[in-house]
């Protein structure tokens, strides 16, 4: 007789005791939650006990339940090592949950428009709790991500393990690898700030090189909504970012995976004869089982991992966030990231449509379908010996062809602007102008000339005695009939009532570093640069707020190409105007530098 | 060569590495929630900061041409480097007490005695005004009033400092033309200018750092090179007219005004030998002659106790009240219209009539408008 009017949990305490009713409960309840485990099971697992029972229950999960179904129950004892995976293909699978929990967790702040995008990074860096932390984890597994998944397709590729019967695993893997990058790539976009919308500006305006004509203009569009990248290309690279190439991705990957476990991870080469695949054929002594070791490996390895992506992100590495996007401001040196480094080197070679659309299809055709053409069935080392060459002579090309996609190569600006630009540079790309980290106190107001430095210390005074007369009190002429008074106040908008130059105060080291810094780059350029000098103006405009005007000017000489054109002495030709004198050219720029602004040498640091 | 496979062999020791491990993210993620609010402030004020510089590298291109490359304004453009646009007050001590004795003054439980002290003390004050903007004279000469000195009041601006910059910058200014010789243009892309919405609040950000708080100097004041300029209702300007020509027949003596804080007892004295004319009387209540008065607008449409049989009302009601015992309907009249609040009909609000008539009416004014309140005895509707 039951005590309810319906059998019920009641009628176990009843008839076996309170404890034991609740003990057998849990168990029943944690064998049907393991699809086949109960308590005792997992603890013997857990012991690294052999199970007392049969059926194996440890197996049960896999043939029962939905989570384990998708994973082996054993695996050859020959692939849980470190080689010959490396754990790469794991660490990519970890990579795509933890890009999607820490992208859904920054979806909630961010609004694809360019009016507020720009003020959602703010936010989200500076009133949202540890939306720094998201962010930074975000981005540094993105880039992490790109990296992972291209070692994986090389350890792949030197394993041999895209060999019959894994041509198609190799070929999906391939898709991945694209899907990650444009993923990075589209991502990218998102914040809205200069280094955003430069660098996609750049990776997008090869797709317009596609030919014909047509086609190339109207994918542009299609990509871009518009000539240029605005409020449409904002939205349409936030939709691909966080709905088309995700889903393609999920698919992909389980494609991509389901191709592994049917055909089992390939063993190392070494261990079976040429042509054989024995992967799925596991003597009993070779087994590792996924419950308990696997399981607890992955755990150990998943909390390892994400230790150390938290450690980096907490003290050692911060998203960079630059200023507003801004369509009209081209900045100086702008690349691709770094991972699409290479096609920008490729298109410095030339022709746009060869090196910007052919060139990339070659290359990722070539890929997809390796596992074809690649049809030799030893995966020995010392029998791929041409298949190695071209992979390295392909990794080499990669390398030097990344190298020559930074503007250090193949950019060249006239020396006056490089310098300039290096003085008083915001934040950009890892790199920042030589005047903003200076300590706010140090910027002490006052005018100040590298000539100082040409000449030994101890002339400072006489040196620029001299210097302030032959300024004349900014009525020094330069091109155009300007004198440097008028040009300050025509081109910067900034009068002085007065010019008097005064020797860098000794105590404001850093202030004396960075003139020194200026007139070595202009003594360094002094071909160019024709007895050229510079100066440093610092005013103080409001409280707490400096201004840090820097000058160069030069005499014009003759130029081919960007390069000085020297005379059979090896020197520089000075440019003469319709009077037969040398024509003394200008060039200027500022930058404003508030006590709060905090700059350090490395933005982020 | 054997590798060790699984890398970690003994199970135990997987799990003690992955409880360690997820320790640490739980400590190092604690941490960081400790620091945090630190750090958000400390990013909040690094880019107050970074917007500031921006903020001048657009102010400088884009407004130092009118408005000066330090602020302090132009003939094109006031300044905005100036404590009127921050509101400071030159006079902050004596205009406080000025305000509180001028409190007492309106209040009925004040003695005659005491109001007498505190005309002397107002007196005082005004003195030390005077010599207080002795300092100032340069900036009044040009346009400056220390006792309007917040721009926002003056211009009745009901939101923060930050916003009345930035919906200026945003549309501009359309209509000053007969002040200034261009109208401010419309600077964001909102308003179908050239700047982005990011770029104007730089610029706000640039120009309320222009605040000195509580350490605004004289010298501040003097460097002004431009006030503002108020606009002026043309009305008031024919008003003004009107009182120079008064002034030029009547040999240059000012209409004597009753005053808006004159008590009732001193306004009956100022009306003994006044006659009053009722038929100006009406014209005045009508707004037919100068000064053009609103008194019909309410008083014939239901806002205000009617106009008709105002005379029997006053001496059959109000006059039986115990409030104004004693009283004559003559003052009871004269107090309700340069005093408003003193007493209201019940049924009706207070503050719809305004308080200022008697810095309006003169002597004679009034005694016309009560001349013909007198006439309407007829029998209240």
């Amino acid at each position: 007789m039951s005590v309810l009017p319906f059998p019920s949990f009641l009628d176990d305490v009843k008839e076996k005791g309170l404890k034991r009713a609740v003990f057998e409960g849990i168990n029943e309840v944690t064998e049907r939650l393991t699809s086949g485990m109960n308590v005792q099971d997992i603890r013997e697992a857990l012991r690294g006990e052999p199970a007392s029972r049969k059926p194996n229950p440890r197996l049960q999960p896999h043939a029962d339940g939905f989570w384990l179904h998708m994973r082996p129950s054993y695996f050859h004892q020959s692939v849980t090592g470190l080689y010959p995976t490396f754990r790469l293909g794991w660490l990519s699978t970890y990579f795509v949950f933890f890009e999607t929990i820490t992208g859904i967790l920054l979806m909630i702040w961010y609004t694809p428009s360019p009016d507020v995008a720009y003020q959602n990074m703010l936010n989200i860096l500076s009133a949202v709790p540890l939306g720094q932390f998201v962010r930074d984890l975000h981005r540094l597994g993105a880039e992490a991500m790109v990296l992972i998944v291209f070692l994986h397709m090389l350890r792949t590729f030197f394993t041999g393990s895209y060999k019959r019967p894994r041509e198609f695993t190799w070929f999906s893997g391939v898709i991945l690898l694209i899907c990650t990058a444009f993923l990075s790539f589209s991502g990218y976009l998102l914040p809205w700030d200069q280094l955003s919308l430069w660098a996609v500006t750049i990776g997008a305006s090869m797709v317009e090189a596609a030919p014909p004509a047509v086609v190339g203009t109207n994918l542009n569009l299609l990509l871009r909504g518009g000539p240029d990248i605005g409020a449409n290309g904002l939205l349409r690279f936030y939709l691909l970012h966080v709905l088309a190439v995700p889903a393609i991705l999920y698919i992909f990957l389980g494609v991509h995976y389901y191709k592994v476990i049917v055909n089992a991870h390939s063993l190392p080469p070494r261990e079976e004869n040429i042509g054989e695949d024995t992967a799925k054929r596991v003597p009993l002594d070779k087994r590792v089982y996924f419950t308990p070791d696997i399981l607890t490996s992955e755990i150990m390895w998943l909390s390892i991992t994400t230790l150390i992506l938290v450690i980096l992100v907490t003290w050692f590495y911060h998203a960079p966030l630059e200023t507003h996007a801004n369509p009209q401001v081209t900045p100086l040196g702008t690349t691709a990231p770094w991972y699409f480094e290479w096609i920008q080197g490729a298109l410095k070679l030339g022709d746009k449509v060869l090196w910007g659309i052919v060139f990339p299809t070659i290359v990722l055709v070539f890929l997809m379908v390796l596992p074809y053409i690649d049809v030799s069935k030893t995966r020995r080392w010392a029998h791929r010996r041409v298949a190695f060459t071209v992979c390295l002579v392909l990794l080499s090309l990669l390398v030097i062809f990344s190298y020559m996609g930074t503007a250090r190569f193949g950019v060249h600006n006239s020396a006056d602007t490089t310098i300039i630009h290096q003085m008083v540079m915001t934040p950009q790309d890892k790199d920042i102008g030589k005047l903003l980290p200076i300590p706010y106190d140090e910027l002490v107001p006052g005018m100040y000339t590298t000539v100082q430095f040409d000449n030994p210390a101890d002339q400072a005074d006489t040196v620029l005695a001299s210097f302030n007369k032959t300024l004349d009190n900014g009525n020094y002429g330069i091109e155009g009939g300007q004198t440097i008074q008028t040009y300050m106040q025509n081109t910067q908008l900034i009068p002085f009532a007065s010019m008097n130059f005064t020797p860098v105060p000794s105590d404001a080291t850093e202030l004396v570093d960075a003139v020194q810094w200026l007139d070595q780059q202009i003594q360094a350029n002094n071909q160019e640069l024709l007895n050229g000098w510079g100066v440093v103006i610092i005013t103080e405009p409001q409280h707490n707020l400096k201004r840090a005007d820097v000058i160069i000017t030069w005499d014009e000489v003759q130029l081919n190409a960007g390069h000085v054109v020297l005379d059979a002495n090896g020197k520089a030709t000075p440019v003469l105007d319709a009077n037969g004198n040398r024509i003394r050219r200008i060039n200027s720029d500022h930058v404003y530098i508030d006590a709060n602004s905090q700059y350090f040498s490395a933005p982020g640091a | 060569m054997t590798l060790q496979r699984l890398l970690i062999n003994r199970i135990e020791q997987r799990i003690l590495i992955s409880t360690i491990a997820f320790l640490g993210i739980l400590v190092v993620i604690g941490w960081l929630a400790i620091n945090e609010g630190g750090r958000m402030a400390a990013f909040d004020s690094e880019f107050t900061a970074r917007a500031i510089e921006d903020g001048a590298t657009l102010f400088n291109t884009n407004c130092s041409p009118c408005h000066g490359v330090d602020g302090l304004g132009s003939a094109r453009a006031p300044a905005l480097n100036s404590p009127l646009l921050f509101g400071f007050d030159y006079l902050a001590d004596i205009h406080k007490q000025q305000s509180a004795l001028k409190t007492e003054l309106g209040l009925p439980a004040t003695t005659d005695a005491r109001k007498t002290e505190i005309n002397a003390q107002l007196a005082d004050l005004q003195t030390q005004e005077t010599q207080a903007e002795q300092q100032l004279q340069p900036a009044i000469a040009k346009g400056y009033d220390p006792d309007q000195f917040n721009r926002l009041a003056n211009v009745g601006w009901g939101s923060t400092l930050y916003n009345y910059i930035y919906s200026t910058v945003t549309s501009g200014r359309p209509v000053s033309s007969s002040y200034w010789p261009q109208p401010m243009p419309n600077w964001s892309q909102i308003a179908g200018g050239p700047l982005r919405v990011d770029q104007v609040q730089d610029i706000v950000q640039f120009v309320l750092n222009w605040d000195k708080g509580s350490n605004w100097t004289v010298d501040d004041l003097l460097a002004v090179q431009q006030f503002p300029k108020v606009p002026v209702d043309p009305a008031t300007v024919a008003q003004l007219q009107q009182q120079i020509q008064q002034l030029q027949q009547s040999g240059g003596q000012l209409p004597q005004y009753v005053g808006e804080t004159t008590s009732i007892d001193d306004i009956m004295k100022g009306l003994q030998g006044v006659t009053g004319d009722a038929q100006r009387g009406q014209l005045l209540y009508t707004g037919q002659t100068t000064p053009v008065l609103p008194c019909s607008g309410c008083h014939t449409t239901g806002t205000g106790p009617a106009m008709q049989g105002t005379w029997t009302r006053v001496v059959n009601e109000r006059l039986k009240d115990p409030k104004f015992a004693g009283w004559t309907g003559e003052e009871y009249i004269a107090d309700s219209i340069i005093h408003p609040s003193d007493y209201v009909v019940p049924g009706f609000t207070d503050g719809i009539m305004p308080p200022n008539f008697g810095s309006q009416l003169t002597y004679q004014d009034l005694a016309d408008l009560i001349a013909y309140l007198k006439t309407q005895d007829q029998p209240s509707s």
